[in-house]
């Protein structure tokens, strides 16, 4: 292995892992921008465990290696035997995509670990970070990513990573708040833990101009973004301007839903549910002004995709993402969350001023600026660096470990009755 | 398709499972223009030797009718052009002034000597259709949606229609439904009417309401009761008594298919002849994006 020598000469070779990169998803394209920006100097390579479709959905680009290491497509491959019927002992139960993995995996993932040239394995989701934590061969940078949020994890999974995340060099998360979580929360001695938003590239259409009566919504039709809120709002903006309308892009199990609630309000000539859209650049440009109503986003991707897109965002202010990317009054507006009257008079603010709405859209182009998949890599390859050079990997190590056990029996001695994650591996 | 890296895939596992599929080629990126014609950007992986790209070599982009022409399917062949300080694009325009026959075209990339690819959907820049409003003093309408079929690859929607009597807002009112609509190559005259004709039954008669002009506009309110006797009734506009009627459809916007997108309520109503049981009737667009009523029975 002489990755020590290519990265002092400034090449560093990076391995992803992440779940399933043949899939749709937010994880999906932000490591594939993030992997894009990076092959761009360094050796790049994506290991997705599993494979699910002939080609990614998302294209990772030229310089980026993507394998598998399951495959899981229908009446393709051989069978994958009993040891994928077999229960994962190293894939944490707790972590949500538990039941796809197996005996099987954790053996490939171990494998892949345990021999890997990389100076630096990135895991992308916390089952996947525990891979990393626990089975990487000594030498390597051990960097987790996590895309979601502490908050958001169960108890259970919060013991497994205060368990295992020791072990990792530096924990990345998409927000300032979530990295204050993990550090005052889950306690991780010696790990770096680093707040790195999402990049969007600059998208391929021309910004909007202001121009267009619509405003855009986009996102899965799912309970926690809160589409019934902005159709309510939206129902009171059209009383004040009925030459406005809404489309609402992406699918999912709220359609039917909001469907009833736009036909319950007659909203059917304001309001369209338009389907899920890929690319989905070319439709922020139709619109002049962004929505975004949830009650959790983690990052807020569909904020900056839409400021990149030169609209200024409505958004409410709802942990963790939109109060740490919008500036409000000058590139967009934050609004009390569950607060339909305040969401209508942000739009209606933006709708009934052409001049503050272009220039809040200009605003938006600039500022979204930072979340160029370039500025977020050299930020990523900074801290890699730093990580490679500290270098002190078995000190460190050992420390880790004996704090990870250390963490497991002061939760066991709690008396939760949770069986002990640690040695399992 | 590098299925050889694939530590589980035999690489003659997913050939076998798709069967023969003609090869698919590079990425388009769509824009429309104001006027409603489209250009084709073709991305190519590579550039191409100058020569191989220009159009007296047979560089083109093949447009090839989806409808079942028993003589073959009809073919429009556009030229595709170098871009001058892009070298990995070709570029091929679909004015607004050619013709195109109403309905579906796929997309072909056909370049030197090699047998036509079929397209894949790349950016499409679809904003200046939208809420689009023709030139009065036009003498046709052809109207070009590009979009992505369920298989993934790049076709063409057109449309030709003169006059052309375009859907605006519908709104459902207690036992039945308020039309407006805008007519374009003609005028709403005095004694105008919207007719719905029901599908299965050509010779009528048609329901008839009045159609009130607004300037080039018209508002017209079809009562259910009296569609209840059949199950799909089809919205034409007479724009004057001895005027030919116009289809009312919705094409002037981005949107390729409207069928699932504007969606309306559905009413129960009681059939106007008094007999039989109530009725559900919504408005719908069909596949064509004529506008159109449904009455169902009731569950």
């Amino acid at each position: 292995m002489s990755a020590r020598s290519s990265w002092d000469s400034g090449n560093m070779h990076i391995s992803f892992l992440i779940h399933n990169g043949y899939a749709i998803g937010g994880t999906v394209r932000t490591t594939y921008n993030l992997a894009r920006s990076l092959a761009e100097q360094h050796d790049v390579e994506v290991v997705s465990v599993f494979r699910t479709r002939e080609r990614p959905v998302f294209d990772p680009g030229p310089d980026v290696r993507l394998r598998s290491l399951v495959d899981t497509r229908e009446g393709s491959g051989p069978a994958l035997g009993p040891e994928h019927s077999r229960a994962a002992e190293v894939f944490p139960p707790e972590d949500g995509k538990y039941p796809m993995y197996s005996a099987l995996t954790d053996r490939l993932i171990g494998e892949h670990l345990a021999t890997t040239g990389a100076d630096v394995v990135v895991g992308t989701r916390p089952g996947l970070n525990v891979h990393v934590a626990r089975q990487t061969r000594r030498g390597p940078v051990r960097l987790g990513q996590e895309h979601l949020t502490l908050k958001t994890h169960s108890r259970r999974l919060k013991l497994v990573l205060r368990s295992a995340y020791p072990r990792l060099d530096a924990l990345t998360t998409v927000t300032e708040a979530d990295a204050a979580d993990y550090r005052r929360k889950l306690r991780l001695p010696g790990v770096r833990v680093e707040s790195l938003p999402n990049s969007v590239p600059r998208p391929e259409v021309t910004p909007a101009d202001g121009t267009s009566k619509w405003v855009v919504a986009a996102g899965r039709l799912a309970p926690a973004k809160r589409y019934d809120l902005l159709i309510r709002a939206f129902a009171k903006v059209t009383e004040q301007r009925p030459d406005w309308k809404l489309r609402i892009y992406g699918g999912g199990r709220e359609h039917d839903r909001l469907r009833a609630l736009i036909d319950e309000l007659g909203m059917y000539n304001h309001v369209f549910l338009m389907g899920p859209a890929h690319p989905l650049e070319p439709e922020w440009a139709k619109g002049s002004i962004g929505a975004v109503t949830s009650s959790l986003e983690s990052f807020g991707m569909t904020i900056v995709e839409a400021m990149r897109c030169g609209l200024p965002v409505v958004a409410t202010d709802c942990p963790h993402g939109p109060g740490e990317i919008i500036r409000p009054g000058v590139d967009g507006a934050l609004v009390p969350m569950g607060d339909e009257d305040a969401v209508a008079g942000a739009l209606l603010g933006l709708i009934n001023d052409d001049g503050l709405r272009r220039r809040m859209g200009r605003a938006a182009l600039e500022d979204s600026e930072r979340f160029d998949p370039a500025r977020v890599g050299s930020r990523y390859e900074s801290l890699m660096r730093d990580l490679l050079a500290r270098g002190s990997r078995g000190l460190h190590r050992t420390r880790g470990s004996f704090l990870g056990s250390a963490y497991t029996v002061k939760d066991a001695l709690w008396g939760n009755g949770l069986r002990a994650q640690e040695g399992r591996a | 398709m590098s299925t050889g890296t694939d530590t589980a895939t035999p690489p003659q596992a997913p050939a076998a499972r798709r069967g023969p599929q003609p090869e698919r080629g590079p990425r388009a990126d769509c824009a429309a223009d104001s006027a409603g014609g489209i250009t084709f950007d073709v991305r190519l992986p590579a550039p191409l030797p100058s020569a191989a790209a220009s159009p007296d070599h047979g560089a083109g982009l093949l447009l090839r009718s989806r409808s079942g022409d028993p003589d073959g399917p009809e073919t429009v062949r556009l030229p595709l052009a170098p871009v001058a300080g892009d070298p990995g694009t070709l570029r091929a325009a679909l004015p607004s002034t050619v013709r195109l026959a109403e309905g579906r075209w796929n997309v072909f990339l056909a370049l030197d000597g090699a047998p036509p690819r079929r397209l894949l959907p790349g950016v499409n820049d679809l904003r200046s259709l939208m809420d689009r409003v023709p030139h009065a003093d036009r003498t046709w309408l052809g109207v070009y949606i590009p979009y992505a079929t369920k298989n993934g690859n790049l076709s063409v929607r057109s449309w030709q229609r003169w006059p052309h009597a375009e859907a605006g807002e519908l709104r459902v009112v207690d036992g039945g439904l308020v039309l407006r609509g805008r007519l374009y190559g003609a005028g709403v005259a005095p004694g105008a009417r919207l007719e719905a004709w029901a599908r299965r039954h050509p010779d009528g008669p048609p329901v008839v309401v009045e159609a009130v002009a607004e300037g080039t506009g018209f508002t017209a309110e079809l009562p259910y009761p009296p569609l209840a006797a059949h199950p799909v009734w089809d919205l034409w506009l007479r724009p004057g008594g001895s005027a030919e009627p116009v289809r009312v459809a919705r094409i002037l916007d981005d949107i390729a298919d409207k069928k699932r997108i504007f969606t309306y309520p559905a009413e129960r109503v009681r059939p106007a002849s008094g007999d039989g049981p109530d009725v559900t009737v919504t408005p719908y667009y069909t596949l064509s994006n004529d506008l159109a009523v449904r009455v169902d029975a009731q569950d």
